[in-house]
């Protein structure tokens, strides 16, 4: 029973990681089409800059929390005007591809400035503690993953309903032409997106960098990867869809992690990438997805 | 026509370069062989694909396993399984075989990829590399893991080398130029025009690639057959950076932006890595500047992408546009 519990745990803070990354992904991507492989690095941007400050001189946690959230949705705000508005009106594929340069820079700069070996972060160290319930020991880092995810989303859909930068976002994901008609700047609407896709990378930076006590190059590619695929089984730009898949995707790994035996444990990633491929052949279009219809939009 | 400047360089290097450079020109070939067959998935379908360095991997991997000498299997994989580990058959039947098994695996997964429409089909592409790359990681009695594969019969030269990229050019041609290749390039424009006109555009896209999967695995093939030692980390992210690179500089709609795309990238990248490996400027020992050929590589890329996105050949084949040049004159 404490062996089931724990693995629910488990199963509950990945997936609320995974929702987390995935939902930056679909809120820029349902808005402008954008398929952002450089999410990753954002998540890069926001963890060396918690390990330059730490390097410098800081010591308190909370700052360097809010260093990582506000790095983060700055840099995703940077990334939009240096890369990405060039290519705001250009087919999907050019934007991806786009997406995918911009992280081989970021990440082979971190190589090239920094150094291409893992750095150790120790300042957030001090989140990943035991408590101890009864006969419980649990994680103090996941009970905090799944309240802090919890917390955000409720934020968001707060956000996204309630307030008009919100609306013009959700509304902008429809039919940005009719948006923009009705008085609303396009650069605020996808300014705001990237920034909000940012601030929750800076929130999964700041547990990555708990959990692991290092920086490295390629810290956030992996992740992403991940969310992406979150997002392709909750169907690719819908909101719900991505932290469904999210919360998927971690019971699935966590699932196989428990029902492999060790010595085949080396492929829970093949397994839960094959998993997925196989829901994909029977609803192409993910879990929540709609079939859209060609004419509105180019795919 | 396209495949003239190529046979050219080819012809150069084997009677004049020195050994350094021959091997430099052998790499680049695959990498040639691997752009195009990219080219005929992504410049006919217009979908990113990203798993293509699997197909290569599966390549080099299959006749490493079926052609290395027993002595060498003793040492190198004695556990293999399904007999694997007492088999060894000559190189030509090994890349048939090996060949054979890529068109089964890309069969399969075109017919998922083929379903889904744009992004979901490039995150699948990415998560087939990641499926193959665990399986040579973690398989290690057949794949060797992460230790280098060594003792594959080095029986690939220049020459044949040279032929068969000709041989990958030509077909990557008469593919796009073929009632198929225009079906498809025009589902990929307007998929509702073509479906109205009868285009069947999951079929393409699986035919499409298909064909670009045994001309990525033919590329590993060779690959192996020219270095002898393989190991899973050339078959990963590094490789899809640098051939994606080259096809998108080079433009990916046409088979000699891919060729292009391979010559120019191919001079710059040997370039970069000469600084990057620390050079002497004016008597001043520069530092080793690690990650400096990523960095260029994502530039070229983004900068593509924002300025000319069709890349340096644009919408026109080699010969079409000479041809072109021509009428224009004679005018």
């Amino acid at each position: 029973m404490d062996y089931a519990l724990q693995q629910l745990l488990n199963a509950l803070a990945f997936g609320a990681e995974y929702s987390l990354v995935a939902l930056g992904l679909a809120v820029v991507f349902s808005i402008m089409g954008l398929v952002n492989f450089a999410h990753g690095e954002i998540i890069g941007v926001s963890a060396y800059s918690v390990f330059l400050a730490a390097a410098l001189g800081l010591t308190s946690p909370f700052v360097a929390v809010l260093l990582a959230v506000g790095m983060a949705a700055l840099a995703a705000v940077v990334f939009e005007r240096v890369a990405f508005r060039p290519v705001r009106y250009a087919p999907t594929t050019t934007g991806l591809l786009t997406a995918f340069g911009v992280s081989i820079v970021v990440q082979n700069l971190f190589m090239l400035l920094i150094s291409p070996k893992p750095q150790s972060v120790s300042i957030l160290n001090g989140l990943n503690q035991m408590w101890f319930f009864g006969p419980f020991a649990v994680s103090s880092l996941q009970v905090m993953e799944l309240i802090v995810s919890g917390l955000t989303i409720l934020a968001l859909v707060l956000f996204l309903n309630r307030s008009t930068l919100g609306l013009a976002i959700r509304a902008a994901a429809r039919d940005f032409a009719t948006v923009r008609l009705m008085g609303i700047k396009a650069n605020r609407v996808i300014a705001t997106a990237f920034a909000i896709s940012g601030a929750l990378a800076g929130i999964a930076a700041v547990f990555i960098l708990a959990r692991r006590g290092s920086v490295s190059p390629d810290l956030g590619f992996g992740l992403v990867l991940k969310a992406f695929v979150a997002c392709v089984i909750g169907g690719f730009g819908s909101l719900p869809g991505a932290a469904v898949g999210g919360m998927l995707l971690g019971f699935i790994e966590v699932g196989l992690l428990v029902a492999l035996p060790q010595e085949y444990a080396g492929f829970r990633d093949a397994l839960t990438y094959a998993i997925i491929v196989a829901l994909l052949v029977y609803r192409p279009e993910g879990l929540l997805g709609q079939r859209i219809e060609l004419g509105d939009k180019e795919i | 026509m396209t495949a003239l400047p190529v046979l050219a360089i080819g012809l150069l290097v084997l009677n004049f370069a020195p050994t350094y450079y021959t091997f430099l020109a052998l790499g680049a070939f695959v990498n040639l062989i691997v752009v195009v067959g990219l080219q005929v998935f992504m410049g006919n379908s217009n979908i990113a694909n990203l798993g293509h360095s699997a197909f290569v991997g599966l390549g080099a991997y299959g006749v490493a396993i079926l052609s290395t000498p027993l002595a060498m299997k003793k040492l190198s994989i004695p556990h293999a399984p399904f007999g694997f580990a007492t088999l060894e058959l000559d190189p030509v039947s090994s890349a048939l075989i090996a060949l054979l098994v890529i068109g089964i695996v890309a069969l399969v997964s075109g017919k998922v990829i083929s379903r889904l429409s744009g992004v979901a089909a490039t995150i699948v592409s990415l998560a087939l590399l990641i499926i193959v790359h665990s399986v040579f990681i973690n398989w290690t009695n057949l794949f060797k893991g992460n230790q280098a594969f060594f003792g594959i019969p080095k029986v690939v030269g220049l020459p044949w080398m040279l032929v068969f990229a000709v041989l990958a050019i030509v077909a990557a041609r008469l593919f796009k130029d073929s009632r198929w290749g225009l079906q498809l390039r025009a589902s990929a424009q307007s998929p509702q025009a073509a479906a109205a006109l009868g285009i069947d555009a999951k079929k393409l896209r699986l035919m499409s690639w298909v064909l670009s999967a045994l001309i990525c695995g033919l590329a590993g093939v060779l690959y192996a057959y020219f270095a002898g030692t393989i190991s899973p980390k050339l078959f990963y992210f590094q490789m899809i950076f640098n051939t994606l690179a080259m096809l998108i500089l080079g433009g990916m709609a046409t088979v000699t932006g891919a060729v292009t795309g391979v010559i120019v990238l191919s001079i710059g990248l040997e370039f970069i890595r000469s600084i990057e490996s620390g050079v002497t400027v004016a008597g001043i020992q520069m530092p080793q500047l690690l990650g400096l050929s990523g960095v260029a590589l994502g530039v070229v890329i983004v900068l593509c992408m924002a300025f000319r996105p069709s890349g340096i050949s644009g919408r026109h084949e080699l010969d079409e546009l000479l041809s072109l040049l021509l009428r224009r004159s004679a005018k």
